[in-house]
């Protein structure tokens, strides 16, 4: 279809996520944006929801972090990062989300907030609750791994 | 205006040490963490200096009847800032919110419990905080979430009306559960709360830590009332 004049187009706004997760999580863009549609959907309601957009842009996602650019129209940011808020797990792994910021245009929104990302994780043995165990640790944030899960701790627990 | 804190339950009862409760906090932009786990194991200042985030010790009381919660404020009060009892019952509902040594009162309306009228004047008179829960508007969904939205429309009118203090959290038990201030914000809004009772939740926890480290300083005498020099007269 023939694409709209400039001035009836809409406007957009993108917000830059920060995605962190357990070191063995795999997210991909559709799981996140299904699960995001969902959280829109159960808060906002469908009228809420189709109002807000929420499109997932682009999505990165590796060692147990990530970033992405949601987009939303113009004046919905608000319900838009309630929306975000109310993401908690997706595909069962908890994920941790933050609007880093929002910019009018997607370029911007890269170049202020995102390409931020470290490298992979280390592995090692750390001594924690009484015993030597596995971890994972990339700057100063250790993931223990314990028989019921991880355990996410910091360089300081190690002191 | 006292900054943004949040209150959390850190390992192991949680499954995040305060450490890294306070490195996550301190990105999304808090003040400082209340950390409600009483087993929990932390150098305050050591994470304070690393992160700048301000670690107030708090021990949140989790008692099936009135008369345990009354056994664990005698036995805790003077261990930690912050003493908080989980309500969720009525019978320890009506308990904490008539008790001076309570600071907060969590969670009132999970679980079985109710709040009404006078337990929120009881509240105010008795200076004990009620906690507005965002968990379960978080993190759960379907019919418990409705019953939490309900809850905390119920609360906060009753609140509204009583002018009884009150804090709020998101009531996170791993780093994940952490959402920055201008998410909670903007989630209240979304489900009926202004942008300034949002803040004013977030920042009591602050407000209420600080009070009480005054008063267990040890120049404290009674409010009002400090030690200093005589006023020469004129």
């Amino acid at each position: 279809m023939k694409h709209l004049p400039k001035h009836i187009r809409p406007r957009w706004r993108y917000l830059a996520v920060e995605i962190e997760s357990t070191p063995d999580a795999e997210i991909d863009r559709g799981a996140f944006q299904r699960e995001l549609w969902y959280a829109a959907g159960n808060l906002l309601g469908d009228p809420g929801s189709a109002d807000a957009d929420l499109t997932v842009y682009s999505f990165a996602f590796e060692d147990g972090t990530g970033e992405t650019i949601i987009r939303v129209r113009r004046g919905e940011t608000d319900p838009a990062r309630a929306a975000v808020a109310c993401v908690d797990a997706v595909d069962g792994e908890p994920v941790g989300l933050s609007v880093l910021g929002i910019s009018g245009t997607v370029r911007a929104c890269e170049e202020r907030y995102l390409g931020r990302r470290t490298g992979g994780f280390d592995q090692r043995h750390v001594a924690f609750a009484d015993a030597d165990r596995p971890a994972f640790s990339r700057d100063d944030a250790v993931e223990v791994s314990m028989p019921t899960g991880f355990v996410s701790a910091t360089e300081l627990d190690f002191e | 205006m006292a900054g943004h804190y949040e209150a959390v339950t850190a390992y192991p009862e949680g499954t995040s040490t305060v450490s890294r409760y306070a490195k996550t906090a301190a990105s999304q932009g808090y003040d400082g963490l209340v950390v409600r786990t009483r087993g929990a194991e932390y150098d305050a200042a050591a994470i304070g200096d690393r992160y700048d985030v301000d670690i107030v010790a708090g021990i949140e009381v989790d008692a099936e009847s009135p008369d345990s919660v009354s056994g664990s404020i005698g036995n805790f009060r003077g261990e930690c800032t912050l003493l908080s009892v989980r309500g969720g019952t009525n019978a320890v509902n009506r308990y904490a919110v008539e008790q001076d040594r309570i600071d907060v009162l969590t969670g009132p309306m999970a679980g079985n419990g109710d709040f009404n009228h006078v337990l929120a004047r009881a509240a105010e008179t008795h200076g004990v905080r009620v906690e507005f829960d965002f968990g379960p508007v978080l993190r759960s969904s379907g019919g418990q979430r409705v019953q939490a939205l309900r809850g905390l429309r119920k609360l906060r009118e009753l609140v509204e009306q009583y002018d009884t203090p009150y804090v709020v959290s998101a009531n996170a038990t791993s780093h994940f559960g952490l959402r920055a201030p201008r998410e909670l914000i903007a989630l209240g809004e979304q489900i009926g709360f202004s942008a300034e009772q949002v803040e004013t939740g977030l920042a009591e926890w602050g407000r209420l830590a600080a009070r009480n480290r005054e008063r267990t300083d040890e120049s404290f005498i009674a409010p009002g009332v400090k030690r200093g020099k005589h006023e020469e007269d004129g």
